[in-house]
């Protein structure tokens, strides 16, 4: 039964990793830094429990703040450039985050052990959640709560006319622009939305786990959060979520006794996945036949 | 003074090793204006190959490289076939999330082939560092600078003066033009990966003879070092993926001296991220070629 509410804690954290691309890709940004925001939620927030005793709430909320003023910092001389450019050059920022905290070290005495950060070694002993009495169950509902509340707000965006917006900026740049749309406002505003989802996420992360160092927070994680909405599609935040199922649920957990076989089956089946979908598993056209369907068993019902 | 001539021939050596990898990058760049994440892992199936010729039938060092470039070429096509030739235009992304995930299918192939974690690779020459007055130089680095030249200038002289170039180029400039004059870009696109393919199994044996060790992280490493250094230099111009590759190396030692072990990558990465965001098009790229990677 543990496993099963440890893995719906992994797809609850990566869902809001997920999301935080989704809400950068709205706008036609492919973003390989929501990583590196992942990585800066979860050591503030691990600093601010475990070093400085601050309540989770306070912590997750200020990582949330500083993740997204360091997104909104990487969006302005990032957003220079464009297409490829700006993939290399988020995965460039993304990695720069990652060594530092290989070098990051701030530790304090704390009895007979010190406590903190430690460089390449990590950071251990974030036990908020033992300490504090939450069991395994509590995180679990805490977790999902967290993603129902971020899913909720970027569907009510999604549905409003900021949401509108970011679509035109991705489908097309020089018409949203002639149409008076402040472009790169909405970019900016877009990649900072997605810093805090991740800064959140993170912060949740560091928690859950314990114990956190560079290596979890590398080119592969940032891949991983593009791939789920990309995979998923982008016509509504559920696409992230059932990507997320798909990838930890199925290809990871479910094909885990296929031992060391399993990633030559998790690479060809991700490919079949994009050659059958490639614009995802909810896309547009999918969604509509998907209501269609709704509709019609409706129509059928009442009459 | 001397240690900062010697380290920035250093740098220039170990440069040239980022400068071959990047000339294979940016053959499949300029063709398909998607990100291949695939590229390094596709060089250490090869490597994979001649350390296990190498290792279980004792090859001699010739039989190896050609079992590198031979490797290399057939996962590249591989990679090629799988992510990018099905993904219509428009869906880059698909392409980058596909190469990602072949990846790591290419990353635990080599895992099972050969499980431990660093085997030997045969060295390319062994013998004393020449001594140039106080300087010194490593033989192997000499025939590793020697082979990116002469690499950089074949790549050069094929793309501008045979007719397989002359198709490349139109296919660069415009796909669906050169389809209706009646090149087979399909076809085309094809054969330009097994080059660049090829081009990186060169790269990768000269690297790895110098390392004298292959390790599964290799294919991470290909493809970062090779993409920075593609990237400094300038997006589609042979001469500037060698310029960036020989930058990278010299930023990368002096750092390493002037700050120590831990800085000299973050530093490669804030070289890299400043160009990018100061000059776009790198040392040597056209703004044309910026311009048409805008759209993933």
């Amino acid at each position: 039964m543990d496993f099963y509410l440890g893995l719906a804690q992994v797809i609850g954290v990566h869902t809001l990793l997920g999301l935080s691309a989704y809400c950068v890709l709205l706008t036609g940004q492919v973003s390989l830094a929501q990583a590196a925001f992942f990585a800066v939620g979860a050591y503030v927030a691990a600093i601010l429990t475990v070093i400085f005793k601050w309540h989770l709430f306070a912590a997750l909320g200020v990582s949330a703040v500083v993740s997204g003023l360091t997104a909104c910092a990487v969006g302005f001389p990032a957003l220079r450039v464009k297409g490829l450019m700006l993939v290399v050059a988020t995965l460039a920022f993304g990695e720069a985050v990652r060594l530092f905290f290989f070098n990051f070290t701030y530790q304090i005495q704390a009895g007979e052990l010190k406590i903190g950060p430690h460089g390449a070694e990590g950071f251990r002993q974030i036990r908020y959640f033992p300490e504090h009495g939450w069991s395994t169950f509590d995180v679990l509902m805490f977790i999902w709560l967290m993603v129902a509340i971020v899913m909720a707000c970027l569907w009510w965006l999604d549905q409003s006319r900021a949401g509108a917006v970011m679509r035109a900026v991705g489908e097309d740049e020089v018409a949203a622009h002639s149409s008076g749309i402040n472009v790169t406002a909405v970019k900016v505003l877009a990649m900072t939305i997605g810093g805090v989802i991740a800064g959140i996420g993170g912060g949740i992360f560091a928690h859950y786990t314990t114990h956190i160092e560079h290596v979890q927070f590398g080119v592969i994680l940032a891949t991983f959060a593009i791939a789920y909405p990309i995979l998923g599609g982008l016509s509504n935040v559920f696409g992230t979520l059932l990507a997320v199922i798909f990838i930890q649920g199925f290809l990871i957990e479910g094909l885990r006794f296929l031992g060391d076989w399993r990633n030559l089956l998790f690479g060809a089946l991700i490919v079949l996945a994009m050659n059958l979908r490639p614009r995802g598993f909810l896309d547009a056209g999918g969604v509509a036949s998907l209501k269609r369907m709704l509709f019609a068993g409706k129509e059928s019902s009442g009459a | 003074m001397i240690d900062f001539i010697q380290n920035t021939i250093d740098g220039v050596m170990i440069g040239s090793s980022y400068g071959l990898l990047a000339l294979g990058f940016t053959v499949i760049f300029g063709v398909m204006r998607r990100l291949n994440l695939s590229y390094g892992p596709t060089v250490m199936i090869g490597a994979y190959f001649g350390t296990v010729l190498y290792l279980d039938f004792g090859a001699g060092l010739l039989a190896v490289a050609a079992a590198v470039v031979a490797g290399a070429v057939i996962s590249g096509v591989y990679v090629e076939r799988l992510c990018f030739a099905p993904m219509k235009a428009g869906a880059g992304i698909a392409s980058m999330v596909s190469s990602f995930a072949i990846w790591m299918q290419l990353e635990q192939a080599a895992v099972l082939v050969l499980p431990r974690h660093t085997y030997p690779f045969p060295p390319l020459a062994t013998g004393p560092a020449l001594e140039i007055g106080p300087l010194l130089v490593r033989p192997d680095h000499l025939i590793m600078l020697g082979g990116a030249l002469l690499l950089a200038a074949v790549v050069q002289l094929a793309l501008y003066h045979t007719r397989f170039g002359l198709g490349l180029r139109a296919v660069i400039a415009n796909p669906i033009a050169a389809n209706l004059v009646g090149v087979d870009v399909g076809r085309l696109v094809m054969l330009a990966f097994a080059a660049a393919s090829a081009i990186g199994g060169v790269a990768g044996f000269l690297v790895l003879a110098v390392d004298q060790q292959v390790t599964p992280m290799f294919g991470m490493w290909a493809t970062l070092k090779g993409l920075i250094a593609m990237m400094i230099g300038g997006l589609g111009s042979i001469p500037g993926a060698l310029l960036g590759g020989l930058l990278l190396g010299v930023v990368e030692v002096h750092s390493h001296w002037l700050f120590g072990p831990q800085v000299r990558d973050l530093f490669a990465y804030f070289v890299l991220f400043a160009f990018l965001v100061a000059r776009p098009g790198g040392l040597l790229g056209r703004t044309a070629d910026v311009e048409l990677s805008h759209r993933v």
